[in-house]
């Protein structure tokens, strides 16, 4: 009988709505217009019309949109009382109804609304599935859970509601059982993956392995590796998020999914996973524009001989002037890796006018500067002055040994070098104006002479008293670098003994006691570290005191029966 | 005349210089400790080297009040553990407190001989007390089924146990692990072990060394144990002479009317406990509440809670409970609880969790000894898994689940006192 009248409505309903079918569709466009420009009473007042000319559903959602607006959703509720049970079975429509109750309040209802929509439809999952969706959105978790429950015991399955089951989890804290929710749901739907993300993001650290172990288990969809990726990235671990992805087996959607993994890291200022996923894609697509973004990752990341294949990469075959772009990032490789030939060959051959391969002088000098070769970028500069706070300027001025002009400049510093923070400690700690011994030892240095380098700066020492420990300290770590223990000790013995006082004291200890273990003197190295801790208990470095000692053989040895 | 004045004001000028030694030094172990493990490392050798000290039960934390000693300062500073200058009129203040509050002190006399009953060969996974003993500096030595079963274990005090299933089931590992060297190297070594003293099988060898560590207990000494070894102890004590071991183990199937057969009076903490029959289930018996390796049984962590005891009247449960957390973050083991069904009366719950069927952390007498176990595998590693690297101890200097089983090292060397009635 039931079903007998919501035909005869439906019929009536379509026969009315094919009369008034120019109409109805008259009037969802002035109702839309109105909803568009804010005015909301005549937008209701035009969709009720709608609705009365037959187009049931875009009036009664365009309805639920605009008494939201104005906060007023239950005035939606009697149109909906009569509407119902004409259209019993239109899904929409109870999804209106369910969403309109719950926004209101209207618990008890919502629940009656609930059981008449999945009494009339007992093997359908839509009414859990619409229940269960307002009810999360709307933080009433409990009630969520229940009904969810109360589907997968009626329906035997809950395949159907991975994704409300996900969302549940997730809120209620229970991120293993999301996690794998989310991998279920992505199986069918990879699309899900931002949402899974999204709520899988706040999982607190102790848990966060769980979700790992889920979503990378052996047959996981690739989905579940995106999103592995994006929480890793949204986590503070940009590798491990390449990882994940990296051994993909390669194809368009993997590389599409990297594609979608190097945007997000460039977003996250993770240079080195940007980088790393754009290689990938680079080797896979062999496409100029993503060997040109992979180079400017590469600077980024400071990784210049990346840079300089992916640069090289980018160029388009038999082109006659390189794109500025491109010969920007092949010049800015070069001179980090110190190459200064190569550089001024590259801009040589490059064909870009006067004008502008005067502007890439500084990226010349700098290549220069970067090797040791102060005459060569002099002649780059010739043309092209420097402002005397450039760092460029400073460099050369500190291999010139003027301490005061490399002050200035080095400070402002935007040309980084491995060198720099010594160069600038150094320039902070002494008054001294000029010093050819400690220009040549920095320059000695850049050219890769370790040798005298260290030696020049111990000589340095002499020269600079208010400078004396720290010089002796870097002519130790060039000597600890290159793995001469023996002068390494004999200079941090100096400094520990003569400077007791000075800064570098405490390190000079700790570097002491470490070559004392690498000989194999652990006595030796204890004492050292022991000194330390007992003269400089405010040092920074006592926790890696403390480190060396729990790291050497224990004082009362273990035994074993 | 003009000399001896001279002299007193040299000596009253060096009294003034000189740094003023105080009487005792405090370690605290409330939330102003800087490095707790480590205050028990700088406790335990100040016993070792003669040098008594006091536990000061529930104050502040239960901090250690040793003798103000350069040698004592020099490692405290050395370990990182902060300690405080006490004089006498700071002593007595805090005596005072002491007697008018719930709390102790409790002299410590003698270092505690330590074994830790360990594998010669190491195994993917980390064994939190040799850890926490080795991050303290606490002396220990390995012992294994043929020091169990071949000396006398009195030279001990104190024994602990961890990860080993004394049903000889390598807890069940083969479900997953069969074709890995490691588990493959540990069956072959155990069952050399096993013809060496001439015992059949895994199982048998593994109850009987079961059986002598209970020995042990009755005689005097205190056993500790953690994570799978607790439950596993109790169901080979229980189960002399049936077969619970399955198929894959010792070649016979378990025996269906295991359960009927279990002797629990010999147990320490357990009765009445129902045998996992499921050969395929990785999982030993209804003892553990959380049944982590069991997904359609696994329990989600959650936090437990250290109860509070009378320090006067019941100072052994209060020196295993000293904290500076009441409330701890729980991490599964392949035990990691205990259910209170199958507890003894006689146990002294030390830990539970709010509203759960299950206990964490007990403690009882049994004989003349005395024993606790304590669920989970490392309270720093929530989920270990096989093969995770060891946790490292300098990350959590501050460990308040670490305590717990420093607690235990430290509380044999407590002097027993007359209780107060």
């Amino acid at each position: 009988m039931k079903q007998r009248a919501t035909l005869v409505g439906l019929l009536l309903a379509f026969a009315s709505a094919l009369t008034a079918q120019e109409n109805s569709g008259t009037l969802v466009s002035r109702a839309i217009d109105h909803e568009n420009a804010g005015r909301h009473a005549e937008a209701i007042a035009t969709w009720r019309q709608a609705i009365a000319a037959g187009a049931v559903l875009p009036g009664v959602l365009g309805l639920e949109r605009t008494y939201a607006m104005i906060g007023d959703e239950a005035a939606l509720l009697p149109l909906l009382d009569s509407l119902v049970p004409r259209f019993p079975a239109e899904a929409q429509l109870r999804g209106v109804q369910l969403r309109t109750l719950v926004v209101a309040g209207r618990d008890a209802q919502a629940r009656a609304a609930f059981a008449a929509w999945r009494d009339l439809r007992p093997l359908d999952v839509a009414p859990y599935r619409d229940f269960a969706r307002v009810l999360l959105y709307n933080n009433r978790m409990a009630t969520a859970d229940s009904v969810l429950a109360e589907a997968i015991a009626t329906l035997g399955s809950s395949r159907a509601l991975l994704l409300e089951s996900a969302q549940l989890r997730a809120a209620t804290g229970k991120w293993r059982e999301a996690a794998e929710a989310w991998r279920e749901t992505m199986r069918d739907q990879a699309y899900f993956e931002s949402a899974a993300v999204f709520s899988l993001q706040p999982a607190p650290l102790e848990v966060r392995d769980m979700i790992r172990q889920e979503l990378s288990v052996a047959d996981a969809p690739i989905g579940a590796a995106q999103a592995l990726s994006f929480l890793e990235l949204g986590w503070g671990a940009p590798r491990a998020g390449w990882r994940v992805l990296a051994e993909l087996s390669k194809s368009d959607t993997t590389v599409a999914v990297w594609g979608a993994f190097a945007e997000e890291a460039e977003r996250a200022q993770a240079w080195t996973a940007e980088r790393d996923a754009l290689v990938a894609m680079h080797g896979v697509r062999r496409d100029r524009a993503i060997a040109e973004r992979g180079a400017l990752a590469a600077l980024r990341a400071n990784d210049p001989e990346t840079a300089l294949t992916l640069a090289r990469a980018a160029r388009r075959p038999g082109e006659t002037i390189a794109r500025p772009e491109v010969l920007a990032a092949e010049l800015e490789a070069l001179a980090r890796l110190g190459r200064g030939a190569d550089a001024e060959r590259a801009l040589a051959v490059s064909g870009v006018s006067e004008s502008v391969a005067r502007g890439h002088a500084r990226t010349i000098a700098w290549a220069w500067v970067r090797s040791g070769d102060v005459a060569k970028a002099r002649a780059a500069l010739a043309n092209a002055p420097l402002d005397a706070e450039d760092a460029v300027a400073g460099w050369l001025a500190l291999f010139e040994g003027e301490l005061t002009v490399a002050r200035r400049a080095l400070r402002q510093g935007d040309a980084a070098a491995p060198q720099a923070v010594a160069a600038l400690a150094l320039l902070s700690r002494t008054s001294a104006q000029k010093s050819e011994t400690v220009g040549r030892a920095f320059l000695q240095l850049v050219r890769a002479d370790s040798v005298a380098a260290a030696a020049t700066f111990e000589r340095a020492a002499t020269e600079l008293s208010d400078a004396a420990p720290l010089l002796l300290a870097m002519a130790a770590r060039v000597e600890t670098s290159r793995g001469a223990d023996a002068r390494a000790v004999s200079l941090w013995t100096r400094v520990a003994t003569d400077f007791a006082s000075a800064p570098e004291a405490a390190e000079a200890r700790l570097e002491w006691g470490r070559a004392l273990r690498r000989r194999g003197d652990r006595r030796g190295a204890r004492e050292q570290f022991e000194h330390l801790i007992l003269t400089y208990p405010g040092s920074a470095l006592v926790p890696q005191a403390r480190r060396e000692l729990d790291a050497l053989p224990a004082g009362r040895a273990e035994s074993s029966l | 005349m003009m000399f001896r004045l001279l002299r007193r004001v040299a000596l009253l000028l060096v009294l003034c210089v000189s740094p003023l030694r105080a009487q005792f030094i405090l370690l605290p172990m409330d939330d102003a400790q800087t490095n707790h493990l480590k205050a028990y490392g700088i406790t335990f050798a100040a016993l070792a080297d003669g040098v008594r000290s006091e536990w000061l039960i529930n104050y502040r934390g239960g901090s250690f009040l040793l003798p103000d000693l350069p040698g004592l300062r020099r490692s405290a500073s050395l370990a990182g553990v902060s300690f405080e200058a006490l004089d006498g009129a700071t002593i007595s203040d805090i005596r005072r407190t002491i007697a008018d509050g719930n709390m102790d002190a409790v002299p410590l006399e003698k270092a505690p001989r330590i074994a830790v009953y360990a594998p010669p060969q190491s195994m993917p996974w980390d064994d939190a007390v040799t850890l926490a003993l080795t991050y303290a500096g606490i002396p220990y030595t390995n012992i294994w089924d043929d020091v169990v079963l071949g000396t006398d274990l009195t030279q001990f005090d104190w024994i602990h146990l961890h990860h080993e299933d004394f049903t000889g089931q390598q807890h069940k590992l083969y479900l997953g692990f069969r074709d890995a060297p490691w588990y493959i190297q540990a069956r072959e070594r155990d069952l050399a072990m096993a013809r060496r003293n001439g015992i059949q099988d895994i199982p048998t060898l593994k109850k009987t060394v079961a059986d002598r560590l209970r020995g042990f207990v009755e005689r005097g000494g205190f056993l500790f144990a953690m994570c799978g070894a607790t439950e596993t102890i109790e169901l080979a004590i229980a189960a002399m002479g049936v077969d619970i071991a399955g198929a894959q183990t010792d070649g016979t199937a378990m025996d269906p009317d295991a359960d009927s057969k279990m002797n629990w009076n010999r147990t320490f903490a357990i009765q009445s406990a129902r045998l996992e029959q499921g050969g395929g289930v990785n999982a030993m018996s209804d003892i553990d509440g959380h049944q982590v390796n069991v997904p359609s049984r696994r329990q989600p962590l959650g936090t437990f809670t250290l109860f509070g005891f009378s320090a006067k009247f019941d100072p052994v449960a209060t020196m295993l409970v000293q904290n500076h957390r009441a409330v701890l973050r729980d991490y599964y083991g392949v035990t990691t609880s205990f259910t209170r069904r199958t507890l003894k009366p006689s146990v002294t719950v030390l830990a539970h969790e709010e509203g759960a069927p299950w206990v964490k952390y007990i403690h009882g007498t049994y004989g003349q000894g005395s024993f606790t176990f304590l669920g989970g595998h490392d309270p720093e590693d929530p989920q270990h898994a096989i093969g995770a690297p060891p946790t490292d101890l300098a990350l959590h200097p501050n460990s308040p689940g670490y305590r717990l089983i420093l607690n235990n090292v430290l509380f044999p060397a407590a002097k027993k006192k007359p209780l107060k009635t």
